[in-house]
């Protein structure tokens, strides 16, 4: 059934392409919203009717390559199914968001959203690590496209830029996981890169450090973390609203879900060995991204850096070695997917009807436009880490587990939370609030669409934010299973 | 008391109400339900607190639902009603629907803000909220949650005029400044779960004798830090001033009567931690003292009338900290009460004051309007007698308490009444200069005093409360507190009769200086002295000065020389060189064949020489 949806939206995606020439623009978007929808119900399918005895939710083995030991494994658990269900909702925020922003190829647009997004869902679910990476490319080129070819006045630089960063440290991942699958040959004979059996291989002394650092390198890329952070504020600043939002929302989460399902169970011991540098690298992304944050001039970049100090809570939460970290990881992941995907969408609103991102050029606008100052305060507030909201939870949790792992990190990183309410604030001040700028006439405030997805993303905040239990329960049956805490 | 969590639940619905509306109700219904959910709470407090103390219960838990779960930390949401939490939600509810009732009449009509009647009371609503889930939260983090949403709704509503960016930039200061201190209170939650493995109040006071000294005192001095954040002491005090620019009953309500003491509250809820820590507990004295001190003598030479009350505030503030280190734990509660009462008062009697004058602040462009605003005039006396702490005002019996127990603290009792006794007198003579300057000698102005029932009503009661709100002591949180209850106090003691004398001392020597004019005190400010002095005070003792230069710029600094990210510029090299090495390479492919051949021939030359070892 998982490469059923895969597929679908794979499907989806020629369809919509197809659909533009015989029935015009809206066709496309249409396809899209359906295939989202259909993935949506089909995850909370799922989710009604309970994993089964062993504790996924659904599984797949298909043969694929077996002279190598390459198979189809497909598995869901509760991890996997909040990843899916986060997916296939932000799918469709994407596009009614961005509903009448591209005006042209909507289908190819609407094709390689589908796309990135079937890639998304692969990744989510593969138990081969073959497979593993080959999802992985794929999620990456239909992202390239969408942001080279609907970009904004920077795009083929930001797209560039994306590409090689995520390629090359894609391609340090590969190199671990042929190690990886060789050196299990050399001990056992066999060719696999079935997830379950590599997680016992038994590596010669001094590898599993290395061949960790090849899957952290990606997933840090990916993530991203500093110092390795440098494509992101340009390419999401460059991007398309949709793709911005499937890229805050979705993309950086597969880095994070990688660390998880992978770089940590894979090798436990150099992970732990690791973990006070990558708390360090989070410590430093929470506070750098921070200042860079405040420092940007343009809406949309700093938002994009705000991601970066938001991602850092991540890695500290999930190199502490203990639940609460880990669990404060999941809920950023998905706060931050609900915060910062509503938050881009503003800057593509704002930019289609100023079209400028620079913060200089707006100001007062709640006067013209008071429904989306209070929808940007409201997700600035929550961003912030307002209790009451997700973004709290997932940022208190990572803390409150990272500060019993190391506590001169947590306390830098704790700082951080300031920083936030010093950008966070500023980004408000500067756009909405403060005497009206005289160049703006006119601004058209949102309207029922937009206000509808808002209410949605502002609904799913709150409930992340004062009762996360059904998340946690989810996520803490995957967490158990693998098998790193103590 | 099963319907206690209608407390909260009832300003919540009415933010729900006024948030989703969007403004789009009429004003009549926006102070129907932003005023009436705030009246039924204070309705519901009482019955709650009726009940409980008929039931002769300690205290009273309310479990709604677990917040989350995870691996034995399992905060819940619960209401816990005792004593203390019953005194803070009494004054919540009560002077909190007092303020609404007096800001529906204020905010009418504004026209600074056409269309801002329901978004200012869906704020105050979610305030009034957050605060009540401050005080009733069972557990440390559910108190943070209203912790931080007090924060928030503060913020907003000191920028509720954001069409000004001095009011945008007033309301982050404050914002930051208080999370810094919410910053280092969340470090304290975090060890005392490291330590105690639990947050849970009841739960950390009793497993805290199990904490080492110095242990107790890291926490008690984490959570000093978020109380000196929230109640604007030293050295976090410097963003209440400026919250000034919020509208008056929100000074009122936020600034002086409820989200200001929630440091007060605190510390006194985390008692038994505190009496752990000799040195956390001194700390908390000397932040109370330097605060009240330093603070009195700013209010001194303030112009705008807000902010003299602001500094007042900060300073009744510090004696409540005050008396908190010297182990007079009851004593701060009763001052937090009464000063809830008188300081809510003075803020409305100025705000009537303020709007009759057309949003004029400074007090030297007031004067004479005692015969004008008959109403704010006699609010603002009473309040300023109780604020002075003259005799038989609850303001009096409140401190009175505070300074005997300081003069009794075993080590240092001279010196701490001293400093306090000083900080009395400049109390009595900075409010008799404001009320000389206000409304005694020529009038300057013709003010349009429009208030309504809903604005006089509120100080009339607000002024009963504050003149007799001490007649009948204040033993009500003795069973919460370790001091039991308010001490014994002799009034003949030469330490009590020169407590009293210390306010007289300054009201006559206000009266003589703002009032006769025996001493000029124009020509002593005029003085190079007297400048110097006037302006360091001015400035609140220059910490703003020295915030900005030691924090702020270099942030700033660092924001902007990095803007372009010195990380990228690595990728930038990297991507340059690969670029300088394709031209270069590039320029070698001329399609010239000559060229070819001459460089294949040197190339081979150059191997050769190197295989017959001559390079």
């Amino acid at each position: 059934m998982i490469l059923a949806v895969v597929l679908v939206l794979l499907l989806a995606g020629v369809l919509a392409w197809a659909t533009e020439r015989v029935a015009g623009a809206n066709a496309p978007r249409l396809v899209s919203v359906v295939a989202f929808g259909l993935g949506l119900l089909w995850a909370a399918g799922e989710w009604w009717s309970g994993p089964a005895p062993g504790g996924l939710y659904a599984e797949q083995f298909l043969p694929w390559i077996p002279a190598l030991g390459i198979n189809v494994i497909l598995a869901l658990d509760g991890l996997s199914l909040l990843m899916v269900a986060l997916t296939m909702f932000l799918g469709i925020v994407a596009v009614v968001s961005s509903w009448d922003e591209v005006d042209t190829g909507q289908g190819f647009f609407q094709f390689n959203i589908l796309w990135v997004m079937a890639g998304v869902v692969g990744v989510f679910t593969a138990l081969d690590l073959f497979l593993f990476f080959f999802f992985w490319e794929v999620m990456l080129i239909p992202m390239y496209f969408l942001i080279a070819i609907w970009g904004h006045e920077n795009k083929a630089y930001a797209s560039m830029k994306f590409f090689l960063f995520t390629q090359i440290s894609g391609l340090l991942m590969l190199v671990a996981i042929l190690a990886l699958a060789y050196f299990h040959y050399a001990a056992s004979g066999a060719w696999t890169f079935s997830y379950a059996t590599l997680i016992d291989a038994d590596l010669p002394a001094g590898v599993a450090m290395w061949l960790m650092l090849g899957f952290f390198v990606a997933f840090a890329t990916k993530l991203p973390s500093v110092p390795l952070h440098t494509w992101l504020p340009d390419a999401h600043t460059q991007a398309p609203t949709a793709g911005s939002v499937i890229l805050a929302g979705i993309l950086l989460k597969t880095g994070a879900y990688g660390l998880i399902r992978f770089a940590v169970p894979l090798f436990p011991e150099a992970s732990r060995e690791f973990a006070d540098w990558a708390m360090l690298l989070g410590a430093a992304s929470v506070l750098y991204g921070g200042v860079m944050a405040f420092s940007q001039s343009d809406f949309k970049r700093l938002v994009a850096y705000s991601s970066i100090a938001h991602m850092g809570f991540i890695l500290l939460g999930v190199y502490a070695f203990n639940e609460w970290g880990m669990q404060g990881a999941v809920v950023t992941m998905i706060a931050h997917g609900f915060s910062t995907a509503a938050l881009f969408m503003m800057a593509g609103a704002i930019q289609q009807r100023l079209h400028t991102r620079e913060m200089a050029r707006m100001g007062g606008l709640w006067v013209r436009a008071p429904r989306m100052g209070a929808m940007t305060l409201f997700f600035v507030v929550a961003s912030v880490g307002m209790p009451g909201l997700g973004n709290f939870v997932g940022e208190f949790l990572a803390l409150l587990g990272a500060f019993q792992a190391n506590v001169p990190i947590t306390v830098a990183a704790t700082v951080g939370i300031v920083v936030a309410a010093v950008y966070g604030l500023y980004l408000m001040q500067r756009s909405f609030q403060g005497p009206p700028n005289a160049d703006v006439a006119e601004l058209r405030d949102f309207g029922l669409r937009e206000m509808s997805v808002m209410t949605l993303m502002m609904v799913g905040l709150v409930w992340v934010g004062i009762y996360p239990q059904p998340l946690l329960d989810l996520s803490a049956q995957t967490i158990a299973e693998l098998g790193v805490l103590p | 008391m099963q319907y206690l969590w209608l407390v909260p639940a009832l300003p919540l619905l009415g933010f729900l109400v006024l948030f989703i509306a969007q403004g789009r109700l009429p004003d009549r219904l926006v102070a129907v339900v932003g005023a009436g959910s705030v009246g039924l709470a204070a309705l519901a407090a009482l019955a709650a607190g009726l009940d409980f103390r008929q039931s002769g219960a300690d205290a009273y838990a309310q479990t709604l639902w677990t917040w989350m779960a995870v691996d034995g930390f399992a905060p819940t949401i619960t209401l816990y009603l005792d004593s203390l939490s019953l005194v803070m939600m009494g004054v919540i509810t009560g002077v909190g629907f007092l303020i609404h009732l007096y800001a529906t009449g204020y905010m009418w009509n504004d026209h600074e803000e056409p269309r801002g009647y329901g978004r200012f009371f869906a704020y105050m609503n979610l305030f009034v909220f957050a605060m009540l889930m401050l005080v009733l939260g069972d557990n440390l983090l559910t108190l943070f949650l209203g912790w931080e949403g007090v924060g928030l709704c503060s913020y907003l509503l000191i920028g509720f005029y954001h069409r000004d960016a001095a009011n945008g930039y007033a309301a982050r200061k404050a914002f930051v400044v208080t999370r810094v201190g919410d910053t280092l209170m969340a470090l304290g939650l975090f060890l005392l779960f490291r330590e105690l493995g639990t947050l849970e109040i009841q739960q950390v006071l009793a497993a805290a004798d199990g904490l080492s000294a110095g242990m107790a005192t890291a926490i008690a001095l984490l959570l000093l830090g978020g109380a000196v954040g929230k109640s604007a002491q030293v050295p976090l005090q410097t963003w209440l001033p400026d919250a000034m620019a919020g509208p008056t009953p929100v000074s009122a309500l936020i600034h002086a009567a409820t989200m200001v003491t929630a440091g007060v509250y605190l510390i006194a809820r985390m008692h038994d931690v505190y009496l752990l820590s000799p040195t956390a507990l001194l700390c908390v004295a000397v932040v109370g003292l330097a605060t009240l001190f330093i603070s009195s003598f700013t209010a001194l030479v303030q112009t705008d009338i807000k902010r003299v009350l602001a500094f007042s505030t900060m300073s009744q503030i510090g004696y409540m900290f005050f008396a908190l280190g010297v182990g007079a734990w009851s004593a701060a509660i009763f001052h937090l009460m009464t000063h809830a009462f008188f300081k809510a008062l003075l803020f409305l009697a100025a705000g009537s004051v303020i709007l009759a004058l057309h949003h004029e602040q400074d007090m030297f462009k007031m004067g004479g309007l005692r015969k004008k605003l008959p109403v704010p005039f006699a609010s603002m006396l009473v309040g300023s007698i109780c604020l002075a702490a003259l005799p038989l005002t609850s303001g009096f019996f409140s401190k009175d308490a505070i300074m005997l127990a300081a003069f009794d603290h075993p080590q240092h009792g001279l010196m701490f009444w001293g400093v306090a006794a000083i900080a009395a007198f400049m109390t009595a003579l900075y409010t008799t200069r404001m009320m000389l300057l206000v409304f005694a000698g020529e009038s300057k102005t013709e003010p349009h005093d429009a208030s309504k029932a809903n604005m006089w009503a509120p100080l009339v009661l607000l002024g009963v409360l504050s003149l007799a709100g001490g007649w009948w002591g204040f033993d009500i949180v003795g069973d919460v507190l370790p001091d039991g209850g308010l001490a014994e106090v002799s009034h003949v003691s030469p330490q009590a009769l020169a407590t009293i004398a210390m306010p007289l001392l300054g009201i006559l020597l206000g009266l003589a200086v703002f009032g006769r004019r025996l001493i000029d005190a124009q020509s002593v400010a005029a003085t190079r002295g007297g400048r110097l002095a006037r302006l360091f005070f001015f400035s609140g003792w220059g910490f703003d000065w020295v915030y900005d230069r030691l924090v702020k710029g270099p942030f700033v600094w660092l924001a902007r020389i990095n803007e372009s990210d010195v990380v990228d510029w690595l990728y930038r090299i990297a991507a340059g060189t690969a670029r300088a090495f394709h031209h270069a390479t590039a320029l070698t492919q001329t399609g010239r064949l000559r060229w070819y051949a001459v460089n294949m021939a040197v190339g081979l030359i150059v191997v050769f020489l190197i295989v017959l070892e001559v390079l």
